[in-house]
């Protein structure tokens, strides 16, 4: 047979396959005009009706097989038996109703879970970012990526001179990580409202891709330092703000008093913000004006675009290079800069890594637990179609047929499941995408897409098949070691084989509920223990309202007046104002220790800085080891500083701090520096939230500093949030009716977000193991049970001579508990393995805490104790005389 | 009276190529009918087994289907060959010849 002859029949075969109805009428009614015809020669010969039509119908043979025969040739044979043993599942299903709900149940909870985490790792790790030529952008740090931001950010003159410099890059651009801090009151039409933004350099959204919905984005006229104040609206505050109006692109809105001209509006999905600074709502962004922030020091992060056909190594050569070429093209740039490059989605993924390849391993335990389960349980089912299979093995089904026939079910029970679990899912995936406040890049584009979908149906079919393939391996191999259609007088219990590869699967999913349940308690643990970190201030009552004075007041005098107002309302502790909350804001000022004897010894340092008011120390609750607090009268006095412990004994490792004085260098303190004063040494604050020690800090006060910016007043107080901004706004009204007020949190919620993708993972986890150990009281259940009801006669047999029902329910728990500590004993090496993944996520907990290990052992245990207990129960119960005559 | 004859596997795909070949278009009842009259009483037809071999020869267009109105003013369905059923006929008759030369001549030196 030629080829164009083998596709052509291919080609019908498979076109008959969902033609049947149709083909199946053709022939009905060619086989009807045979018969006929055939009736009628029979008749014709001279045969009666009767014996004609006898005749006849033997001459054609039997229409029900001649069908059969005929799609057989016509379609495609395996197809439709396979479509039939579908069709037989399906009758299955409806008849057994609470089997196949419980089977589905458990199939949907491990799909959905591990379509979940699949779905973040594939957002998170594996798809490439939602930028334009995503895999050839490079994030490029002042050295150290994981310095404080004002060593890892780069200053504009850096960013110049690699923009010439560079051999390596297309282009690199830039944002500020600080502008982000800094918020804005918006008035106009409206209440007055605080908003927050960030700085942009004028061709970051055209390399990255981003396209605006509305007008343009930055062009460089806009970067120019006398250019008017543009913006590009988020979409979120278009929306909120104006309520879409298309008409606002080219009108003006009042921002800090001063009108600012909107170009553009972004479209709903941001991926610049849900990258860079997930959980932060940012309302605008503005441009960078170079000749503007060249003074700032060190406030950008750059993004580079490689050039075509450049690797990450000749990238990694090129940036040191260039950087050496700016120190000796431009000596007067001073020499405090680098470069180092890095794969952005490194920078943007990196710390999620473990975390989420560990979830996601915990998810695959969960989907092996309830693929035992489920193999457990069609076991269990397969018991009592023992003698089906038999029958129709002897009947001349072959091996194989029943194979696929169990296949086919278990492929149907694992199809729904995993439809239900899909759904769920997405549920989730929409449940997560919009949690606004946990710190995970990306998280908006969290959704089930192609890639998600394609994982969840292999995982799927894979589930199927392996429980499918052992089931029926196990089923249609039984029958010839003995016949089970002699069983029915059921002499001999069960098959023994089958038990024991019940009591195998059992173990193994308490082996791994018990792992799942010790890496939740080491989360956990490690969570409770961040939680109970002195982070060397209160956050509890604690509430931190965003102010912005306006542009022309003196924002002492304006802080100073609306803080006295605030310490008299009623319910308010205490007030002060800061600039930089900690935890929050990320900020270092280099400053010296003035040597008196050694006025050239400028061993200067990095150390976190605070402009404060009087009072902020105390209302924060961090404690003032010597010395004392600012007060007004410093306003007109020598400049003063207040350092913390960690800086003091730095800087003056022998003697007390107080009285010693520091020095800034330019341009802080203008051009000639300034020399301060220590007059007190605070406690320590962890400013970088409670995984990181404490650093050098020191607080300024605000009465000496002539410095715009945004301020917080830190009101402790038991008042709820509401009440408070309420009463503020009263009293702060006739100092200025323009406040907006609109930004108050409780500092406990600012400190929350820091360990909000902890707390996430913590709380999948933990919900991994609640579940892990759900489905094991279950699989317990069903194996203590089905050994109860096989030992029913012995179990009658031996109250009839005289056992007493505590010992048979001793007996029955007993067994159960061998089962839990079976699993606990190779649980307890698949534990130390994930302790040891886990290790580097750990806080203030050992991977091989013995606790831990008590604590999660304990709760296996108990789950063990409870799944045997109605069980045993019931075997207590039995009463000899129904045991017996039952049989 | 001697043994009736089952057919070989795919003679039977055979004879009703060359009956559509030699008779023109005739529905199924017609070929059964002419391929047992051929065979006379050597051949067990099971008269109904033609439709499985017509369905495969539609498969591979080797013949083609139309429904008409038979002799007795029935609806039914009819058969005719193509022209690349008279080539596959061709050669199939060829090696079908050539085998049964083969084996016969096997079969009479044996003895």
């Amino acid at each position: 047979m030629n080829l164009p002859t083998f596709l052509d029949r291919l080609f019908a075969r498979i076109c008959a396959v969902f033609d049947s109805r149709r083909l199946d009428a053709d022939l009905d009614e060619e086989l009807s005009h045979h018969l006929q015809a055939l009736v009628d020669d029979n008749i014709k010969s001279g045969m009666e009706p009767d014996e004609a039509l006898r005749h006849a119908r033997v001459t054609l043979g039997g229409v029900a097989q001649l069908r059969e025969i005929h799609r057989e040739a016509r379609g495609i044979a395996w197809f439709e038996q396979w479509q039939r043993d579908l069709h037989y599942a399906f009758r299955l299903f409806r008849r057994e109703k609470g089997f196949t709900a419980v089977a589905v149940i458990i199939v949907a909870i491990g799909v959905s879970l591990n379509t979940t985490v699949f779905s973040l790792v594939n957002t998170v790790l594996l798809r490439p970012m939602p930028f334009a030529q995503a895999d050839r952008l490079v994030w490029i740090t002042n050295g150290d990526p994981h310095a404080p931001l004002s060593g890892a950010t780069s200053s504009i003159d850096t960013w110049e001179g690699l923009q010439e410099m560079s051999r390596s890059m297309d282009r690199i651009e830039g944002y500020s990580p600080f502008s982000v801090l800094q918020t804005f009151r918006l008035t106009g039409k409206g209440d007055p409202e605080t908003i927050s933004s960030v700085t942009v350099s004028h061709g970051l959204f055209g390399m990255l891709g981003v396209q605006p919905q509305l007008g343009r984005l930055f062009l460089p006229e806009d970067a120019l330092k006398n250019a008017p104040f543009r913006v590009v609206l988020t979409h979120r505050l278009w929306l909120r703000r104006f309520g879409a109006d298309p008409g606002i692109v080219g009108g003006t809105v009042q921002i800090n008093d001063a009108p600012a001209e909107v170009i553009g509006v972004l479209p709903a999905a941001d991926p610049f913000s849900s990258v860079f600074f997930p959980a932060v709502p940012v309302d605008f962004y503005s441009a960078v004006q170079n000749d503007i922030m060249r003074g700032d020091g060190n406030t950008l992060f750059l993004i580079g675009r490689m050039k075509p056909a450049i690797t990450q190594g000749q990238v990694e050569a090129d940036l040191p290079l260039a950087i050496a070429q700016i120190k000796k093209k431009y000596p007067s740039r001073g020499q405090y800069m680098a470069a180092v490059g890095e794969p952005l989605h490194d920078w943007v993924a990196g710390g999620l890594r473990k975390p989420l390849i560990f979830l996601w391993v915990s998810a695959g335990f969960v989907l092996a637990i309830v693929g035992f389960n489920l193999g457990g349980l069609l076991l269990a089912r397969g018991g009592s179609r023992r003698r089906e299979m038999a029958l129709r093995m002897a009947l001349g089904a072959s091996r194989g047929r029943i194979i696929v026939q169990l296949l086919t079910e278990c492929l149907g029970l694992v199809a729904a499941g995993s439809l239900l679990g899909g759904i769920v899912s997405w549920g989730f995936n929409g449940l997560l995408s919009t949690r606004a406040a946990v710190e995970i890049p990306l998280l908006q584009y969290l959704r089930l897409d192609g890639t998600s979908l394609a994982y969840t149906v292999a995982l799927c079919l894979t589930t199927a098949i392996i429980c499918g393939v052992a089931l029926a391996w196990k089923l249609s191999g039984g029958w010839q070691m003995q016949n089970p259609l002699n069983e029915g007088s059921k002499g001999t219990s069960g098959g023994p084989g089958r038990s024991r590869t019940r009591n195998i699967l059992v173990i193994l999913e308490v082996a791994l509920a018990f792992s799942l349940a010790v890496s939740a308690t080491l989360m956990v643990t490690s969570l409770r223990n961040l939680l109970k970190v002195d982070l060397g201030f209160r956050p509890a009552d604690l509430v931190a309202v965003r102010v912005d004075p306006p542009v022309q007041a003196s924002q002492a005098a304006y802080i100073e007046s609306a803080l006295d107002r605030v310490r008299a309302l009623p319910g308010v502790l205490q007030a002060g104002a800061t600039d930089c909350i900690p935890v929050e804001r990320d900020r270092s000022w280099p400053l010296y220790p003035v040597v008196p004897d050694k006025p050239n010894d400028q061993r200067w340092q990095g150390a976190h800085v605070r402009i404060v008011s009087p009072g902020l120390i105390r209302a924060m609750g961090t404690s003032l080891l010597s010395g004392r607090d600012f007060e007004r009268s410093d306003e007109k006095g020598p400049p003063v500083i207040i350092v913390n412990k960690t800086l003091a004994t730095h800087m003056w490792p022998t003697s007390e701090a107080v009285g010693h004085q520091v020095h800034f260098p330019p341009p802080i303190g203008g051009d000639n520096g300034v020399t301060m004063t220590v007059i007190g040494v605070a406690g320590d604050v962890l400013s970088a939230g409670p995984e990181q020690p404490a650093g050098g800090e020191f607080y300024l006060t605000l009465g000496q500093f002539t410095y715009s910016a945004s301020w917080d007043l830190m009101v402790r107080t038991k008042l709820p949030v509401a009440v408070l901004t309420a009463g503020m706004r009263q009293t702060l009204g006739s100092l200025d009716p323009n406040l907006a007020l609109t930004k108050a949190r409780e500092m406990q919620s600012i400190v929350d977000r820091t360990l909000s993708s902890r707390r996430l993972l913590a709380s999948l986890i933990g919900g991994f193991a609640a579940v892990a150990i759900g489905l094991c009281l279950l699989g317990l259940y069903g194996v203590v049970s089905y050994m109860v009801a096989q030992q029913t006669r012995e179990i009658g047999i031996r109250m009839a001579l005289g056992a007493d029902a505590a010992g048979i329910q001793r007996d029955i728990l007993g067994k159960t508990l061998a089962l839990a500590l079976c699993g606990l004993g190779i649980g307890l090496c698949g534990s130390v393995l994930s302790g040891f993944l886990l290790r580097s996520l750990l806080y203030g907990v050992s991977p091989n805490d013995a606790t831990v290990f008590a604590l999660a052992g304990a709760s296996l245990l108990a789950c063990a104790i409870g799944a045997g207990y109605l069980p045993a129960r019931r075997a207590s119960q039995v009463d000899p005389a129904v045991a017996l005559r039952a049989e | 009276m001697k043994e009736k004859l089952d057919l070989l596997p795919g003679s039977l795909d055979l004879l009703v190529l060359h009956t559509l070949a030699s008779m023109g278009p005739m529905h199924g009842y017609g070929i059964a009918r002419r391929i047992e009259q051929v065979g006379a009483d050597t051949l067990i037809l099971n008269q109904g087994t033609i439709y499985a071999a017509l369905v495969r020869l539609l498969q591979r267009k080797w013949i083609e289907a139309e429904w008409g109105t038979s002799e007795n003013y029935r609806r039914a369905r009819y058969y005719s060959i193509t022209a690349r059923g008279k080539r596959q006929l061709a050669s199939e008759t060829e090696t079908w010849q050539r085998m049964a030369d083969l084996v016969k001549r096997v079969l009479d030196a044996a003895l």
